[in-house]
C-alpha cells in the first residue's frame, strides 16, 4: 500500500518545474522532502492533489496502485490522499465544524451521526489543544498562522487519510505552535498512515522523526537517505547539496 | 360604500395610471429594464373563494409556510383574500391584522391616518396601478407596548397565468412595541404571464423594535413584479429589514428605508439569486431625514444562467441631518459566463458632519477555494454551493429566523444544482 510518484514532469504555463520525480511513500512510513525555495516541493504537493494550475506532461501518480494522474482532486481525496496546505484558503461564512462535517460526509454513504461526529471532533481538538469555540469560527477567517496550521492538522485527524502530504506545515509557526502541531502529527502516525513532510527547514524534524529524507533541487530529487541526511543538511546547508550534485555531474 | 379618502386616492391614482405610458427604465451603460414583452391587456384580476384551513391553501404557500406556529396569517390568492387568521391572544391585546379591504371598513380612522403616508400614486404607472386597483391587501396594527413573540405572516400567491395581482400591505407598529412581520410572494412554475404590482408601507413608531422579512420566489413562469416598498422609522425606533429575492421573470422594485427622526436605526440586509433569463432591477434608498440616525445596508447577489441583475443603492442624507452614521455595501457573484451584474452604490449628502460611506464589488467563484474544498473530498458542485451559501450566510443570519433561513438555503441549493452546467461551463472558460 503506497503513494507512488513515477517520473513526474510538471509544467506551469511554459515553465517546467518538476523534471522527473520518483518517490514512494508506503503506509506506516514518514518521509521528509526537503529543498530550498523554488526547488519544486510545493509543486509536487499540489500536483499530487490535482491542482488544475499544474500540468503533468509525463509520469504517473499512483495511490495503492490506482493511477490518479488525471483524477479530480475530490476523487484523489476519496482514494485516500490528503494535503495540509501551506496557505489554506479562507472560506467565508462556513464554520470549522460545518466544513469538517461536510468533508467527513463526502466520503461516507450515510452521513455521520451528530453524536459520533461531536465526540470525534472533541477528541481531536483535545489532541491539538484547540479551544472548543474555535469550531464556530468561519474556516481560516481571521485565523493566525498557527491557528490555520492547527486547523489543517485537525482536518487530517478528522478525515483519516491513508497518505498525508504536509506542505510547509512548519512555516510561520512559533515554537509552541510547532510543538503542538508536531505532537498532533506524531499522534496520528501509525501503520495506517503514510506521511510526506515537505519543509525548507529541519526544525520540524527535531519533533517528527522521519524514516526517510529526500532532498529536492531544481525539480529533481538529488539525494536520499535516512534521518541522518537531515542532520547533515542542518549542519552544511543547501549549498553543500548543490556542490555534491555538481561534483557528481562532472 | 368605501370611505371617501380611499375613493379619492383611487381616483387620483387612476388618473396617473391612464396618463402614464408603460415605462422603460434606462441607465447609462448597458442597463435597460423594459416591459415591451408584457401583455398587460391580457392580464386580469382573478377571484377565488376563501378556504377554511391552512391545509386547503395552494400548495406553493403550504410548502413555503411549513408547520411553524404563526401569530397571524393572511393569504391572498390573485385578487382575493382567501385566508385570515390571528392568534386570539394577540387580538385580545388589541392587535389588528386583517385584509386591508376589511380594515378600511372596520378601522377606517386608523387606516386613514396612515394609508399612503409615504407612498404616492404619482410615482409612475405601476405604483399608480397598485394604488388604484388593489384588492384584498393586508393591514397590521400593533398597539403600543406590546411584544409579539410569534411572526405575523402575509402571503401573496399567483398560481395561474393571466393573473394581474394588485397588492397593498400597510403595517403600523406602535410605540415601544416589538414584532416580526414576514411577507412572501410566491408562484409555482407555470407557462404564461402574470403581474404583481404592489405597494408596501410599514411605520415603526417611537421606540419600536421591528424585524421585517420579504421572501420572493415567483417560480419559472413569466411573472413581472413591479413594486414599491417603504419603511419609516420614528424616533429611537429600530428596524432590521431582510428582503430575499429568489427570482421572478422580471422584477423592478424600489425599496426605501427612512430614518425619519432622531435616534432611529435601520439595518437593511438583502440578497438575490437569479437564474435562467431572469431580470432583476433593484433600487434602494437609505434616506436619513434627521440627524443622529444610523444605518447599515448590505446587499449580496449571485447570478446563474443568462440572468441580469442590477442593484443600485443610494444613501441620501437630508439637510440638517448631522451626526448621521451610515454605510452601504453591495456585492455580486457571477456563477455563469452569460450572466451580467451591476452594483452601483451612490451618495447624496446635503449636510456636513456625517459619516457615510459605500462600496461595491462584482466577483467570481474563487477557483483556489474550490480546489481547497475538493482536496477534502467535496465535489465541485458542493464546493460551489458551500461557497455561495457561505457568501450569503451573513445576510441569512440577519433573519434571526431558523425556519425562513432553512427555506432560503434549501431553495438556493436547488437553484445551484439546477445551474450546474452553467457553473461548469463558467469554470471551464476561465
Amino acid at each position: 500500500m503506497s503513494l507512488e510518484i513515477q517520473n513526474l514532469h510538471v509544467r506551469i504555463e511554459d515553465r517546467e518545474i518538476l523534471k522527473g520525480v520518483d518517490l514512494k511513500v508506503s503506509k506506516g512510513e514518514t518521509h521528509a522532502l526537503m529543498g530550498p525555495n523554488g526547488s519544486g516541493k510545493s509543486t509536487l504537493a499540489n500536483t499530487i492533489m490535482g491542482n488544475p494550475n499544474y500540468e503533468v506532461t509525463e509520469g504517473k501518480i499512483l495511490v495503492n496502485g490506482e493511477d490518479v494522474t488525471e483524477a479530480d482532486p475530490d476523487d484523489r481525496a476519496k482514494a485516500g490522499v490528503f494535503m495540509a496546505f501551506q496557505y489554506p484558503a479562507t472560506i467565508p461564512g462556513v464554520s470549522v465544524a460545518n466544513f469538517l462535517r461536510t468533508a467527513v460526509n463526502a466520503r461516507r454513504e450515510e452521513p455521520i451521526k451528530v453524536k459520533e461526529f461531536g465526540q470525534t471532533l472533541r477528541t481531536n481538538m483535545d489532541l491539538l489543544k484547540i479551544d472548543p469555540e474555535f469550531t464556530k469560527r468561519y474556516l481560516n477567517e481571521g485565523f493566525s498562522g498557527g491557528e490555520k496550521k492547527r486547523a489543517e492538522i485537525l482536518q487530517l485527524a478528522m478525515l483519516k487519510p491513508e497518505f498525508a502530504v504536509l506542505d510547509e506545515t512548519d512555516s510561520g509557526l512559533d515554537i509552541d505552535a510547532l510543538r503542538i502541531v508536531s505532537d498532533g502529527v506524531n499522534a496520528l502516525r501509525g501503520p495506517d498512515l503514510g506521511t510526506l513532510i515537505i519543509t525548507h527547514y529541519t526544525r520540524i524534524l527535531q519533533y517528527v522523526t522521519p524514516d526517510f529524507v529526500h532532498i529536492m533541487l531544481d525539480g529533481r530529487i538529488v539525494q536520499e537517505g535516512g534521518r541522518e541526511l537531515a542532520d547533515q543538511l542542518e549542519e552544511k546547508g543547501y549549498d553543500w547539496v548543490r556542490e555534491e550534485v555538481a561534483a557528481g555531474a562532472s | 360604500m368605501p370611505p371617501s379618502f380611499l375613493e379619492e386616492r383611487r381616483k387620483a391614482a387612476l388618473e396617473v395610471y391612464e396618463r402614464e405610458p408603460v415605462p422603460t427604465w434606462r441607465r447609462s451603460g448597458f442597463w435597460t429594464t423594459t416591459l415591451r414583452n408584457l401583455h398587460l391587456d391580457e392580464l386580469e384580476p382573478r377571484h377565488y373563494d376563501p378556504v377554511g384551513s391552512v391545509e386547503e391553501l395552494p400548495e406553493v404557500a403550504r410548502e413555503a409556510l411549513g408547520s411553524e406556529e404563526l401569530g397571524g396569517l393572511i393569504v391572498q390568492r390573485g385578487a382575493s383574500t382567501i385566508y385570515t387568521e390571528l392568534d386570539p391572544a394577540f387580538a385580545e391585546q388589541g392587535v389588528v391584522f386583517t385584509s386591508l379591504e376589511r380594515a378600511v371598513e372596520e378601522h377606517t380612522e386608523l387606516v386613514e391616518q396612515w394609508y399612503m403616508k409615504r407612498l404616492s400614486e404619482d410615482e409612475g404607472k405601476f405604483p399608480a396601478a397598485a394604488a388604484a386597483f388593489w384588492t384584498g391587501g393586508a393591514f397590521l396594527h400593533v398597539p403600543k407596548n406590546l411584544k409579539l413573540e410569534k411572526p405575523i405572516q402575509v402571503v401573496y400567491v399567483i398560481d395561474e397565468p393571466g393573473t394581474a395581482q394588485y397588492a397593498h400591505t400597510l403595517g403600523v407598529v406602535g410605540e415601544f412595541s416589538e414584532c416580526y412581520l414576514r411577507e412572501y410572494c410566491l408562484a409555482p412554475d407555470f407557462e404564461g404571464q402574470a403581474l404583481h404590482a404592489g405597494g408596501f408601507e410599514l411605520y415603526c413608531q417611537t421606540g419600536s423594535q421591528v424585524r421585517l422579512a420579504h421572501f420572493q420566489d415567483w417560480g419559472a413562469g413569466e411573472v413581472y413584479d413591479i413594486s414599491t416598498k417603504r419603511v419609516e422609522i420614528a424616533r429611537d425606533a429600530h428596524c432590521g429589514w431582510v428582503p430575499i429575492h429568489l427570482g421572478g421573470h422580471l422584477t423592478k422594485q424600489t425599496l426605501d428605508i427612512i430614518t425619519a427622526e432622531k435616534g432611529s436605526d435601520m439595518r437593511h440586509n438583502g440578497l438575490y439569486f437569479t437564474e435562467g433569463t431572469e431580470h432583476l432591477d433593484l433600487f434602494t434608498t437609505d434616506l436619513h431625514e434627521q440627524g443622529n440616525t444610523t444605518g447599515d445596508t448590505v446587499w449580496k447577489g449571485a447570478l446563474t444562467g443568462e440572468s441580469r441583475a442590477s442593484y443600485e443603492g443610494l444613501i441620501q442624507i437630508e439637510e440638517g441631518a448631522q451626526q448621521t452614521n451610515t454605510y452601504l455595501q453591495t456585492h455580486s457573484m457571477l456563477l455563469s459566463p452569460k450572466a451580467k451584474a451591476d452594483s452601483i452604490p451612490s451618495l447624496i449628502v446635503k449636510t456636513d458632519d456625517v459619516s457615510a460611506s459605500h462600496g461595491g464589488t462584482v466577483g467570481e467563484v474563487d477557483e483556489e477555494i474550490v480546489f481547497y474544498m475538493m482536496t477534502r473530498g467535496i465535489s465541485r458542485q458542493d464546493a460551489v454551493r458551500i461557497l455561495v451559501e457561505g457568501y450569503f450566510e451573513p445576510v441569512i443570519g440577519k433573519l434571526e429566523d431558523d425556519v425562513l433561513a432553512e427555506l432560503v438555503r434549501e431553495r438556493i441549493a436547488g437553484k445551484i444544482a439546477a445551474a450546474e452546467d452553467h457553473v461548469e461551463e463558467y469554470i471551464a472558460q476561465r
